[in-house]
């Protein structure tokens, strides 16, 4: 049955209230590899019904993924039971109206059919082409239909793919990471992943300590995408705004990064995991967040714009993530006019050159700082040449402050899948250049590359 | 249920697997929080299905399905069975052998909390939000959960358990803002409150209102208080912060699939070797850290893991010597040592994998205050507020929402934003002390991530505060 038909029948089962449905249909695959051999191999099927009912200013939410009609029935009860016990809530904004949607890409039917057989293949692909290293990672792709139908008229539904290879090429001492992603499978090449990975990881043996100093810093698209996407929880948020956990609280207008720095989240670019709508049935759109350095917004959706007077941007997240406010999934950053990573090594003479980072954590959130380890292709720059690999560093930084001093970006761009699949799948991912930094702040060092 | 788990299993062994198990679980879960007076979440969600998990020479596969008959069961074998033939095996797995019996479990709850009524649960929350009242906070949250999940599992090698788990937690937050600063006390941890296997009357038992001032006040006056200062120094953990230490460098890094490399391309590996069992000085003689699965009221806790192993308590570090590890029956068929008992599904749409159950910091004697009392120049730090630690589980960095400078045995001015950090082994190293059984306390997260695709496990930990030396603290950005 499609996402439409059930998000329908859901609808009916609402028994008088105003209500919303929204529905997704997943099914999706991972041929998960260790030490070049595929070891958990995952197939999902699953629907997930989410029926939101409202009552002037109450709400009530109840999910299931029962999809007979008991199923619904009883989804429909639990949720007006949910209702009832409800408060008022002010600011509660009413139930999307219908709106036209924008035509996106992001739907591709050959990645949505491939099966077992094909991604086992494509992760062979990969595991064959790590030049000798064993190679870690997965080939996953996935097909979600998703459908919102609502009593105020909103009928909606978008079909996206998303195919991702990453790979970790690793052995003692050594070790090379590449992602790649696309809602294309016939624009994923797992073998050039794997052999990106595995010519990073050649480079890494014999890696040397760097003392904990301020260096200058050149971060590749992975680095970058996942520093931006931890400073946006809190800062690029409308409820961290709101709640004046954010950087950009007080400071809208403000030229606070450096002028080559742009943000903006482009839910609609092609080149991306694009989506027509929201987790709320809300157009997606373009939202400006730095221009030229200069500080300009962050994202909303119904509940954290109706409290701040704004429009919502279109940035619900799912039901069960609502709390986190509103993130922006799809943040550009623009690129810049280096050609290469080697011209941004020459531009910071003197420093540290970074692959991808690890486990990091929120240290403040209103001043963005932000630590974490670099990983699997850390070197140091002399001479304005990438030089000796070195270990794992410990980096403590405020994003501010890297992003107040950009010596240049890289003009060609990488998209990062940042999506690590929890619960119901899900694929977002930030487009970005290199950068290179002025401000990157090393606080200790950790294990080397390798296993 | 188990007529829907038989035929998987029997489908797949009819389709060639050497080894077939199936697990279904039906799962029900209710959140609910306020936020300023208001009611921000109020969600009651289900979700069941059914996941077969095969061996197909030598190859794992593992597919689900959300019907729960057999005919969904026999779908997700069949297509299980199919993805393990395609992604080919070398034929080298073998399992830690498992007795075949059947049993059950249920948690032992006084209150379900699902008969609680979800007013009952907003007017909770509410009254915990007021009692955070105060003219510098300025977002006060409370929350409430509860999950109830039945999970049924029969394998090919005899073993059929059926579980019954009931989960409850609450905590709140003060979030307090002037002058650019933003400062966060929580209760009873930042990590959405804390949760235990147990009814309402856990979630009661928290005070959550009696402790709001406290928190609200010092949410407020950390917005006066001075920095924490750089330096290396002796400092006194709280047991909140030292079951999260626990948890990240204790815990992760004796994952025995971590140690043999297949969580290398995600969560990461770790500093130990499995030679390193039975020999590996992992910290002082003051270090005693037991994984145990039948802890009452532990996240972690059942009578089976999810592959249908009997739950037993065993030593991890006993006096600071390594002397176990978390394994599956594969992990623990590859060491030559143990049989399993640590695999844990994140709900019916994933493969288990190994993880901790309950991991606890085993106490020592004496008080908090005794602990205190033996610095002379030294900090004591509480509830953690932000987390890290590198892909084999050395260099680690923790944040602490609160500290308190020591000086000559005393707790002197508050400190914010404080800082510490360290590498495993030598922090463990420098352990002094670890406070008795009157001061241990069992937290349970519900956070711990792991797994592509993702999973999300829920875990307790118990600890005592415990005294270190020579750490360095305030990290700067």
């Amino acid at each position: 049955m499609s996402a439409p038909e059930i998000a329908e029948r859901a609808l009916a089962h609402a028994g008088g209230h105003d209500a919303e449905v929204f529905v997704a249909v997943e099914r999706s695959g991972f041929a998960r590899f260790a030490a070049s051999e595929v070891h958990q191999p995952t197939l999902i099927e699953n629907v997930s019904v989410q029926l939101r009912l409202v009552d002037e200013k109450r709400a009530g939410v109840a999910t299931t993924n029962r999809t007979d009609d008991g199923g619904l029935a009883e989804l429909a009860r639990r949720a007006a039971d949910v209702l009832a016990s409800a408060t008022d809530d002010p600011d509660l904004p009413p139930l999307t109206p219908p709106a036209p949607m924008p035509d996106v890409a992001g739907f591709d039917e050959e990645t949505a059919e491939l099966g077992a057989g094909e991604q086992s293949k494509l992760a062979a692909a990969a595991i064959g082409a790590s030049n000798g290293f064993p190679l870690y990672g997965y080939f996953t792709s996935g097909v979600v239909e998703e459908a919102i139908a609502s009593t105020t008229g909103l009928r909606a539904t978008q079909r996206a793919t998303d195919s991702t290879c990453l790979a970790l090429a690793a052995a003692d001492g050594a070790s090379g990471y590449a992602i790649g992603t696309s809602w294309r499978v016939g624009e994923l090449e797992p073998a050039a992943v794997a052999e990106e990975a595995a010519a990073k990881a050649a480079r890494t043996r014999d890696a040397a300590v760097a003392e904990p100093a301020r260096y200058r810093a050149v971060l590749e698209p992975y680095a970058i995408a996942e520093l931006l996407y931890y400073f946006s929880f809190d800062s690029l948020n409308g409820l961290g705004l709101l709640e004046e956990r954010s950087f950009f609280a007080g400071r809208i207008g403000e030229r606070a990064f450096d002028p080559k720095v742009t943000l903006v989240d482009e839910p609609l670019d092609a080149g991306g995991l694009p989506r027509a709508f929201d987790y709320e049935g809300t157009p997606k759109r373009r939202v400006p967040l730095v221009e030229d350095g200069v500080l300009r917004g962050v994202a909303w959706d119904r509940a954290t714009a109706a409290r701040a007077g704004v429009e919502s941007t279109g940035h619900a997240l799912p039901a069960g993530e609502r709390s986190f406010g509103a993130v922006p999934t799809a943040v550009r950053l623009a690129p810049g006019e280096a050609e290469s990573v080697d011209e941004l090594a020459e531009l910071v003479g003197d420093g540290v050159y970074i692959t991808r980072l690890h486990y990091l954590g929120i240290v403040n959130p209103r001043e963005g700082v932000i630590t974490g380890m670099t990983r699997d292709g850390t070197f140091r720059i002399r001479d304005g040449k990438v030089a000796e690999p070195l270990v794992n560093l410990r980096f403590t930084v405020s994003v501010p402050d890297l992003l107040a001093d950009v010596p240049g970006l890289t003009s060609e761009t990488k998209l990062v899948n940042l999506s690590d699949f929890y619960d119901e799948r899900w694929a977002y991912a930030y487009r970005a250049p290199a950068i290179a930094t002025g401000n990157f702040n090393v606080t200790g060092a950790g294990s080397g590359p390798g296993l | 249920m188990r007529d829907a788990c038989a035929a998987g299993v029997d489908a797949a062994v009819a389709a060639g697997a050497t080894y077939a198990d199936a697990r279904a679980v039906l799962r029900r879960s209710q959140a609910v929080g306020t936020k300023n007076g208001r009611v921000e979440t109020l969600a009651d969600a289900e979700t069941e299905g059914i996941g077969v998990r095969v061996l197909v020479g030598g190859a794992w596969g593992f597919a689900c399905d959300r019907r729960l008959s057999p005919e969904g069961a026999r779908d997700a074998a069949l297509r299980a069975c199919a993805f393990a033939a395609a992604a080919g095996g070398n034929g080298r797995r073998a399992l830690a052998p498992v007795e075949a019996r059947s049993g059950s479990y249920r948690t032992p709850v006084e209150v379900d909390p699902f008969s609680v009524s979800l007013e009952d649960k907003v007017a909770l929350c509410l009254r915990a939000e007021q009692s955070l009242a105060h003219p510098d906070v300025k977002v006060a949250q409370a929350f409430v959960r509860a999950l109830g999940e039945r999970r049924l599992f029969l394998s090919s090698d005899g073993v059929e358990t059926e579980q019954e788990i009931v989960e409850s937690g609450a905590g709140m937050d003060a979030m307090a803002v002037a002058d650019g600063l933003f400062q966060m006390r929580s209760y009873p941890s930042q990590h959405s409150g804390a949760s235990a296997q147990a009814g309402w009357e856990y979630v009661l038992g928290l005070g959550l209102d009696q402790e709001g001032p406290r928190v609200a006040e010092e949410a407020a006056a950390l917005l006066h208080a001075d920095e924490c200062p750089s330096k290396v120094t002796t400092v006194v953990i709280d047991a909140e912060q030292m079951q999260l230490q626990v948890h990240e460098s204790v815990g992760h890094p004796t994952e025995l699939d971590r140690v043999y490399g297949t969580e290398a391309a995600y969560a990461g590996t770790s500093f130990l070797k499995a030679s390193d069992l039975g020999s590996l000085r992992y910290g002082s003689e003051h270090m005693n850290v037991t994984a145990d699965p039948t802890t009452p009221g532990g996240l972690g806790t059942f009578a089976f893991d999810d592959e249908g192993v009997p739950a037993e308590r065993q030593p991890v570090v006993a006096e600071g010597v390594l002397r176990g590890f978390l394994t599956s029956r594969e992990t623990a068929a590859r060491l030559g040592a143990g049989g399993g008992g640590s695999m844990r599904a994140d709900g019916w749409a994933r493969m288990p994998l190994v993880r901790m159950t309950n991991l606890h910091l085993e106490p020592g004697s004496g008080s908090l205050d005794e602990l205190i009392s033996e610095v002379d120049d030294g900090v004591y730090l509480q509830t953690n507020r932000s987390w890290s630690i590198d892909d084999k589980r050395l260099n680690f960095q923790f944040g602490t929402q609160i500290a308190w400078e020591i000086r000559k045995g005393k707790l002197g001015r508050m400190l914010r934003d404080a800082t510490y950090t360290g590498v495993t082994p030598v922090f463990w190293g420098s352990l002094e002390r670890v406070a008795g059984p009157e001061e241990w306390h069992m937290h349970g997260l519900t956070n711990c991530g792991k797994g592509q695709p993702g999973q999300s496990a829920h875990v307790s930990h118990g600890a005592s505060p415990a005294r270190f030396r020579d750490v360095q603290i305030g990290v700067k950005a």
